[in-house]
């Protein structure tokens, strides 16, 4: 009785892992642990993928 | 006048926006609505005819008539971090935050009636078509029989969710399939099943538009790539996004597109074809754009600041504050 498109399901990626910056509600911004903000750093956020298109999330589909 | 985002805290692609804000000297507010009755406070009143509200969070204050505009970012759920959450909480919670915000008469990036009808994907189908953008061959259906007609008539096809969503229990990613000649199409009837003329593409295409501006990246498929895998989320490609022109035609589709659709931010995904003809696939109201900015320095974040700061409250009818349209 499954459906016919979960014939084609797979295992969610994990996108839950540690970010080295953190949430500075002063800012409202995420912090580096050297003070810098990590939006500036796109070397990092492309290292990271944390602004990258995904599927598979829990909360949010619009990707 | 405050521009109000309505996002997460580990959101870092907001904060892209929130950099070029701080730098235009324009008062931002930015909230999660999850922390509603916790760091995020509210209060609205409706008195002698005068309606004055106010938000807080953090130590913020804001009142709702020195908002110019709001761009709903990623929200979390209302009142999901409450000491004592709830489904009612959570009602109650996004009753009051964005019925209050409704009658501020903010600018809306986007407007949460627009945004509501555009997630559904067979209207954006629809919308496409009338827009005059090129959409691949596309059946809906729960009929097994009309899945087996539609194979015949189109055999290489693909098979993708209908909404967008992916299940949870336990969590599964449903990404566009090829689907294999002879499949059995008997489960079809078990759910409704969207199948699509599978486009031979050369690249995909990323088109951000935000108000009138529209943004668009390619990325190649890669010559020796496997057929079989089609969905750019799951692909192992190494090809960058480069940015790219968009033709006159098929920029004012999508500007016919995004004034329809009462939106003043979409992410459409095209795939190119060997003629060089995109092929609409679908228009994320809330698409991500961070990783096209990263790869190809377009200002994305830029534009969207530059939206959220433009002029503030306009009492236009319906959404017409919300439209891509809309003046800067």
């Amino acid at each position: 009785m499954q459906p016919f498109a979960l014939n084609y399901a797979r295992p969610a990626a994990e996108l839950e892992f540690a970010t080295p910056y953190a949430y500075d509600p002063g800012l409202q911004l995420n912090v580096l642990g050297d003070g810098r903000i990590a939006a500036r750093d796109h070397a990092l956020l492309r290292e990271l993928g944390t602004t990258t298109s995904t599927a598979g999330s829990k909360t949010h589909f619009d990707d | 006048m405050t521009v109000l985002i309505l996002t997460s805290q580990e959101d870092v692609t907001a904060d892209m926006v929130v950099v070029h804000l701080n730098a235009s000297g324009v008062p931002v507010v930015r909230l999660d609505p999850a922390d509603l009755t916790g760091t995020v406070a509210l209060s609205a009143e409706y008195v002698h005819g005068a309606f004055r509200g106010h938000l807080s969070s953090a130590g913020r204050l804001v009142s709702l008539e020195s908002l110019r505009s709001v761009w709903v970012r990623r929200p979390g759920t209302a009142a999901a971090r409450a000491p004592e959450p709830s489904a009612w909480l959570t009602e109650e919670a996004s009753q009051a935050l964005y019925g209050m915000l409704r009658g501020s008469g903010a600018r809306w990036m986007n407007h949460p009636d627009a945004a509501r009808r555009a997630r559904h994907k067979p209207w954006q189908l629809r919308l496409a078509q009338s827009s005059g953008l090129p959409v691949p061959a596309t059946l809906i259906t729960t009929f097994p029989q009309a899945a087996r007609d539609f194979a015949e008539r189109y055999p290489d096809l693909v098979v993708k969710p209908v909404s967008g969503a992916h299940p949870q229990d336990p969590p599964r990613a449903v990404p566009t399939t090829r689907v294999p000649p002879g499949v059995d199409f008997a489960a079809v009837a078990y759910g409704p099943t969207l199948l699509q003329r599978r486009v031979a593409k050369r690249a995909d295409i990323r088109l951000t538009a935000v108000g009138d501006r529209l943004l668009a990246a390619r990325k190649a498929t890669a010559p020796d790539g496997d057929p079989d895998v089609v969905d750019v989320r799951f692909a192992p490609s190494t090809a960058p996004w480069h940015p790219v022109d968009v033709p006159p035609r098929l920029a004012e589709a999508v500007r016919t597109y995004l004034r329809e659709a009462e939106l003043a931010y979409g992410a459409f995904d095209f795939a190119e074809d060997a003629d060089g003809t995109w092929w609409f696939l679908e228009c994320n109201q809330s698409g991500q754009f961070g990783f096209v900015e990263v790869e190809t320095g377009q200002p994305i974040s830029r534009t969207i600041a530059e939206w959220l700061a433009g002029p503030g409250p306009q009492h236009h009818s319906r959404h017409a504050d919300c439209c891509g349209s809309a003046a800067p």
